[in-house]
Order: structure tokens, then sequence, then C-alpha cells
């Protein structure tokens, strides 16, 4: 008996031994993912994870750098022709991660894929302004008008009508160049072993695990500093944060809620206001909400900037206008709509909702949502309007709010790419209404028609100018309850050194971040 | 020998139309709750016509009669489908995943068995009784805290404090990686059976058999070990295996907050996006599991308590 015990002690001594760290030493920069991608091929790649990991595995033929210029990619460089319709692209010489070249062919065979009825693709959309494209989506009779490899390396792409905008849709995951005779072989297990020329390789997915990408040592631009990176799937935030403080992560997102712990101590806070704007969208097909006095009057309803500054821990700026900061080339609008619930209930009772009104905002199941609807709810009942909330799990949420169930729904929106059209055209060009983006059911002629002339127009002063009197309609009209651009924050461990947050999520290529 | 055998083989059977029951019930579920599994694979930007492309590939257009019927048929073949988001097979999803929840289950119900039981015997003894009234204020608690709570406050205060166990992970199996999820998991069970151990234990002491016992002189580990722990453990065998099943499923949240890579978090994420075929699978796969268990709890009370007969007739 003595014995035995003697030998269990010991035996958890060890195991329990502070000298047998907890802390994994890895070569790799130790990342973490709160959800798994679903996949890595970039044709069926739609969500943060799978695009951004996609990204770091497959080259486009553009791309953005972490601070979100466009930059070469596979393409040396390109021309656009005078009428904006034609673009002219010289391939690198570069090789995928499984030896072979990267020829013209590549590209003409990513791009039809993912364009392809077969492939059944929810983003072939970011090609869809190529010459043919929709006739192609229908029929998948080659070939695509849009596209013509004259040689090796070089890749000609023709456009239905000049689109300012296309290199930003270029550079989305989605339009990651797969290796043609990879994408053959595996069919819809390329998703779990990709072949991309990107600076990473895929050289593990533990399911639920973790994903390790290695240098890809065929990478033809300048190789990443470090070995690899491995990305462990950690659920829970709390957990995410534990790792990190025992020293098993190099860079954590910090929640908003834990901001001040994490300001006042320990290495500094990165920040940055990020390409996404968080808006409560109001149904206007729909009375009372098809009267601009009743959305103004909400808009003014409610405090936004008190909402900001003690439920986000100031972790946002409030939206004067749609545009965030790094997209724009003049300041935001002034504040239309500041705190005032005495010219709320006014403008009601023009509108002849004296006594105000009920009304459901809907909301997907999400803790901080609904510490912020709760203050939206009390605001509104201020000034006489009954807010019922309604939460449903994302996928309940997204068919009621497709469908038009709700009067108002609280959303954001995220850019696919780092351009002010990608906050106009989707959210409020009366052709995207529904799936497209404009679920607020928003028409307004002449922002329809700004938005096609933008679109047109070669000359960056004069697009902004375009995009920034669409903003401003749209910012009267008031379509949303406009609510305000939020920060991200990350801290990362004292080894990494050059780590920056990217503008855009798939932005960030871990080319210079190294121990 | 063979009264258990027939009792076996007429559980087996009994079990076909207990799961045909589950089958059914989880697909018309599937067709009853909101959500539509295609909208959870086209992101934020997309058109009708890719939804509609979507329903057709996936065979979500046809007839829900004609869906189930082929259904049936798969299943038929043992073939679970194929997941709509990972388009990887559901059954080996669910073989790489289940070992792994079974590891943990096994483990919380070994250590809520064995602690449970020393607890719940040092609460029923008397001879200490601030002793085992600590016991049972330790076994109010275990009932008591969420799982979700124990399990952050176990990583603070083992990862971050002593730094003695990792703070999640799955270490490729590793045994360190295994104590604070099982302790977690285990903890309400233990107290579970800590009480019903005591109440056991206390009942036993009662019996004529335990003062026979005594009165032979036998050592008090003895009749403990014997006598009394002998009986009071038959309830202790149906709370654990009535038990292991919600181990399997309640390690859900044990599961992610310890990013244990288990079939917990993959039905969650199933639910999560609508993934039909995973979730289809994995409640079948568990219903399976749960009857298998009940039924192993069912022929070891035959062991432990040779009174109890199996089959109904006693002799």
């Amino acid at each position: 008996m003595k014995r035995v015990s003697t030998a269990l002690i010991t035996c958890l001594s060890l195991m329990l031994q502070p000298s047998c760290s907890v802390v994994e030493e890895s070569p790799y920069i130790r990342l973490a993912l709160q959800t798994e991608p679903a996949t890595l091929d970039p044709a069926y790649s739609i969500d943060y994870s799978s695009g951004m990991i996609s990204s770091l595995v497959h080259s486009n033929l553009v791309r953005y750098t972490p601070e979100g210029k466009l930059a070469p990619d596979l393409a040396r460089n390109w021309e656009i022709s005078q009428d904006g319709r034609t673009y002219t692209f010289h391939l690198a010489p570069a090789r995928f991660s499984c030896g072979r070249k990267v020829e013209a062919l590549d590209v003409l065979f990513s791009f039809e894929r993912l364009l392809d009825p077969e492939t059944i693709s929810p983003r072939w959309w970011v090609l869809g302004t190529l010459l043919g494209a929709g006739t192609f989506h229908e029929s998948g009779e080659r070939p695509l008008p849009g596209i013509e490899t004259p040689d090796d390396s070089t890749v000609i792409l023709r456009l239905e009508r000049p689109a300012s905008h296309f290199l930003g849709l270029l550079a989305m995951p989605a339009a990651g160049i797969v290796c043609r005779t990879d994408v053959s072989a595996l069919g819809v297990g390329y998703g779990r072993s990709p072949c991309g020329s990107g600076p990473w390789r895929l050289a593990e997915w533990r399911e639920a695990e973790e994903i390790v990408l290695v240098r890809n040592e065929r990478f033809v631009g300048r190789k990443p500093a470090s070995e690899g990176l491995s990305f462990r799937i950690i659920p829970e935030t709390m957990t995410r944060i534990a790792e990190f403080e025992v020293g098993n992560l190099d860079l954590l997102e910090v929640p908003r809620a834990e901001l001040d712990l994490w300001r006042s101590a320990g290495p500094p806070l990165l920040e940055t206001e990020e390409l996404r704007i968080v808006y409560i969208g109001l149904n206007n097909t729909r009375a009372p909400f098809d009267d601009v006095r009743v959305r103004r009057a909400l808009n003014m309803a409610i405090d936004v900037e008190t909402i900001i500054a003690h439920v986000l821990f100031g972790g946002a700026v409030k939206a004067n206008g749609v545009i965030p900061t790094a997209l724009r080339e003049s300041p935001h609008p002034a504040d239309l709509y500041p705190y005032d619930p005495g010219r709320a209930m006014e403008l009601l009772a023009e509108a002849g909702y004296p006594n105000g009104f009920e009304m459901e905002i809907w909301q997907r199941e999400n803790p901080e949502g609904g510490r912020i609807l709760e203050s939206v709810q009390a605001y509104l009942g201020r000034v006489g309007v009954g807010v019922k909330l309604v939460t449903r799990e994302w996928s309940a949420f997204k068919q009621a709010i497709e469908r038009g169930t709700p009067d108002a729904f609280y959303l954001d929106w995220f850019a696919d790419y780092p351009d002010a059209e990608n906050f106009l055209s989707p959210l409020f060009h009366s052709s995207n209404r529904g799936g497209g983006g404009n679920r607020s059911g928003y028409v307004n002629g002449s922002v329809d028609s700004l938005l096609d002339e933008a679109a047109l127009c070669a000359d960056t002063a004069e697009r902004w100018e375009l995009y920034r009197r669409v903003e401003e309609t749209v910012y009267g009209d008031a379509p949303w309850i406009f609510l305000w651009f939020p920060a991200r924050y990350e801290i990362v461990s004292p080894r990494l050194q050059g780590y920056r947050i990217p503008v855009i999520f798939n932005g960030q290529r871990f080319l210079d971040v190294s121990f | 020998v063979a009264d258990v055998l027939k009792f076996v083989v007429k559980r087996i059977l009994l079990l076909l139309p207990i799961l045909l029951g589950v089958v059914t019930v989880t697909f018309l579920l599937m067709y009853v709750i909101p959500g539509d599994p295609v909208l959870a694979l086209v992101g934020e930007r997309y058109d009708e016509e890719t939804l509609d492309d979507l329903r057709e590939e996936l065979g979500l257009d046809k007839p829900l009669a004609l869906q189930y019927v082929e259904y049936l048929g798969r299943l038929a073949r043992f073939d679970l489908g194929t997941s709509f988001l990972t388009r990887r097979p559901v059954s080996e999803a669910i073989l790489e995943r289940f070992p792994r929840t079974l590891t943990l289950a096994l483990s919380a119900m070994a250590i809520a068995v064995v602690f449970g039981t020393l607890i719940g015997l040092l609460a029923a003894w008397g001879r200490y009784p601030r002793l085992g009234r600590a016991c049972m204020l330790f076994t109010l608690a275990g009932v008591s805290i969420p799982v979700f709570w124990l399990g952050l406050l176990l990583i603070h205060l083992f990862a971050i404090k002593l730094s003695v166990l990792p703070p999640s992970g799955y270490g490729g199996g590793s045994l360190r990686y295994l104590i604070l999820p099982a302790v977690t998991l285990s903890l309400s069970s233990m107290a579970t059976v800590a009480r019903v151990t005591r109440s056991g234990v206390i009942e036993a002491f009662g019996e004529d058999y335990v003062r026979t016992a005594r009165a032979k002189g036998l050592a008090e580990l003895v009749v403990l070990g014997k006598h009394v722990l002998r009986n009071a453990l038959v309830p202790v065998v149906t709370i654990v295996g009535a038990d292991f099943g919600s181990y399997l499923s309640g390690s859900v949240l044990t599961e992610s907050i310890f990013g244990w890579p288990g079939l917990g978090r993959f039905i969650v994420q199933g639910i999560l996006r609508r993934d039909f075929p995973v979730i289809q699978g994995a409640v079948l796969f568990m219903a399976v599991t749960f009857v298998l268990v009940n039924l192993m709890v069912d022929i070891s009370y035959g062991f432990i308590d040779p009174r109890i007969r199996l089959g109904g007739k006693g002799r």
C-alpha cells in the first residue's frame, strides 16, 4: 500500500513539476483562430478564417499590403486600357508549392472554375464583371470571352463595362490562383490539401485542433522571415487569453471588455479602426420606416456616444456616414443626428406618431449585441417607441432578414476589399436588395445613378467626389440607424517583431513578421 | 450465461425501432427549426440562383418524403453522408473525434467514481464529523458550480498561476492535456456519486449483515469494503451509467473551454451552421452509444448483485 502511494506521489509530482513547462516551444509564429476554416479552396472560402488562410497559401494577380495598398502579386505589372475595359497582366515567374510552374493557363483555369455553373461557387460574383461572365455562369460553355492568354506569362481580362474597383475584386480570396492539375486530381478534396503559389504552404491540418503552414520554399517573392505559422483553433475567448498569458500564443485579439486590463499592464496594445460598420437596418419598405422623418427620429433618439463609452469601453468611433476613415479622401460628414430626444419626438409627431409605435429589432445571438440593443431599447423607449428584441442564431436570423421579416435588424458589414465602393454599392444600390447586401430595401434613383457613374470613372478624385455625394444622400435618407466603426485591438508577444494589424483581413501575409 | 445472452440479443433487437425513431425525429426536426442550410454556405453577399443551385446539389430541393427515404437508404448502407460545409464524410469525422470524447468521458467517469465513492464514504463514516460535513459541502458545491466557471478557474489556477498544466488543447493525447478537462467534466457527477454513496453506506450501516460482520470481529476496513460498499455501489452504477450518456453529450462545454477536438464541438458546429448530415449522423451515433451503454449497465448489475436477474423472471 505504502509503495503504491509513494509511486503515485512520484508520478504526480513528475507530471506537475513546474520544470516540465506548460509553454510549448515553437519555431513558428503561434496564432489562434476562433472558428475553423471550412475549406481552403478559394472558390468556397466565404468566412473570415477560410479567406484569411487561403490567402496565405494562394497568390492572386494582385494583393493588398498590410497598409491596404494594392501591390503586385503574381502579376509583375499591368496595364489598363483607356476605356477602362481591358486589363493586361504580365505574370512574374512563379511556382506552385507542388513544384509546377504557374502559367497563364492556371489563371484562366482558376477564373473559369470560379464562374463555372458546375462549381456552384457562392463567390462567382467576384468575377461577375468579366465580359460574358453572366452567360458563362449560366451555360458553362467555353471559351469565356473575358479572358485571353496570348502566351504563358500574359493574361488579358476584358470587362463587360468599366469597373473602377476591379483590381480590389481580384485581390479577394475567391480570385486566388489554384494549381489546375491538383484541382483536377483532387476534386472536392482540394479544399483540404490546397496547392497555391503563396508564401506559405499547408503542412498539417488537424481538425478542430491546429492548422500548420510552413514557408513555401518555392515562393518567388521575398521569402517569409519565419519558418511557419501555426493556427490553433480555440473557440473560447477566455481560453485564448489564458494561452496568451502562459506564452503559448504570439498574437491575441483583445476583447473590448478586457481593454483596461491590457492597457495598464504588459506589452503595448495595437489598435486600428476596422473596415467595418455596425448599424441597425430599418425595413424601408414598411410603415412607419418608409417615412424618412421616422428614420431620422430614431437616429436622434439614441445616444450613440454614450453607448460607445460605456458598453464598448470606448472601442469604436460614431459613424457619421458609412465610409470608414481609412478609405476616405475627405473627412466624415458633419453629425446630422446628434442625440436629441426632444427633436426626435417632434419628428415622430410630424410623421403622425405623437405617441410612438411598437417595433421589433432582430439580432443574432451575441452577448455584446444584446447589451448594446438593451441600451437602444431604453433610449427608444424614452421617445415612446416600444422595442421588442428578438434573438435568433445566425442562420435563422439571416433567413429572416432575407425574407424581410423583421422591422429592423442589428448587423455589421465588413470590407471585402478596401475601397469606398464596397461600403456603398452592395449596401445601398437598389440592384443589391436582399442577398446582394442592401437588406434594408433602400431605393434611391439618384444614389443608383451616381454609383453607376462612379463605377465607370477612372479618375480617383472624381470618383471620390461621386462617392462622397452618395454617402451624403444616404446619410441624409437614414435608411439605417447609424451606429459606429468599431476598433480592433491586438496584442503581440514580446518576441514577435514587425507585426501590424492589416487594414483588410487578408492583407497581412506575415512576410516581415519574425522573432 | 444463456440468460444473459438471450437478454442481450433481445435488447439489441429492441435497438432497431428506437434508432428508427431517433432517425425520424432528428430528420424532421431539421426541417422544423428555422434556418436554411444553404444560407450558411454563401456568406454575406450572394444571389438567389446560387442558393437554388446549392439546394439542388445537396438534394434539398426534393420533396421531404423522398429525402427521407433516400436518407434511410443511405443509412442502411452505413453511409452517414457528407458534411455540407467541409465536404468531408461525416463518418470519417465521427470516427476521428469519438475516441477523444470517449477518452475524456471515461477519464471523467473514473475520477468521478473513485473520488466520489471515497468522499461519500468519508461523509458517511461518522468518525470525523467535521470532515464529513466538509465532504457534504464539497458535494453541494460540486453539483452547483457551472462547468464553464469551473473550467476557467482550473485553467487560471493550474496553467497561469502554478504553471503546471497546459491551459487547453489536445497535445496528441498526452495525459497532461487530459487532466483539467477530465476533472472539470467529472465534478458534478463526482458530487452526485458521493451523495449517493453516502446515503447507501449509511443505510447499509444499519443492516443486520453489517452488524453480524462487526460482531464476527472483522476489521472495520473489511466490513466497509466487503459488506457496506458492495451494497452501496449498486445505485452508483446506475447513476454513472445514466450519466455516461450525458458525459458524452455534456462534454460540449468542456470541449469548447479546453479546445478539446471531440465530438461535442463537432455537433455544435454542425448545429450552428445547419449542417444537416453532421447533425443527423452525430445524433444517431450518440443515440447508438447511449443505448449500448445502458445495456452494459444493465448487464453489470448482475455482477455486482447476483440477486438482480436479467430478463424479468426470477428463479
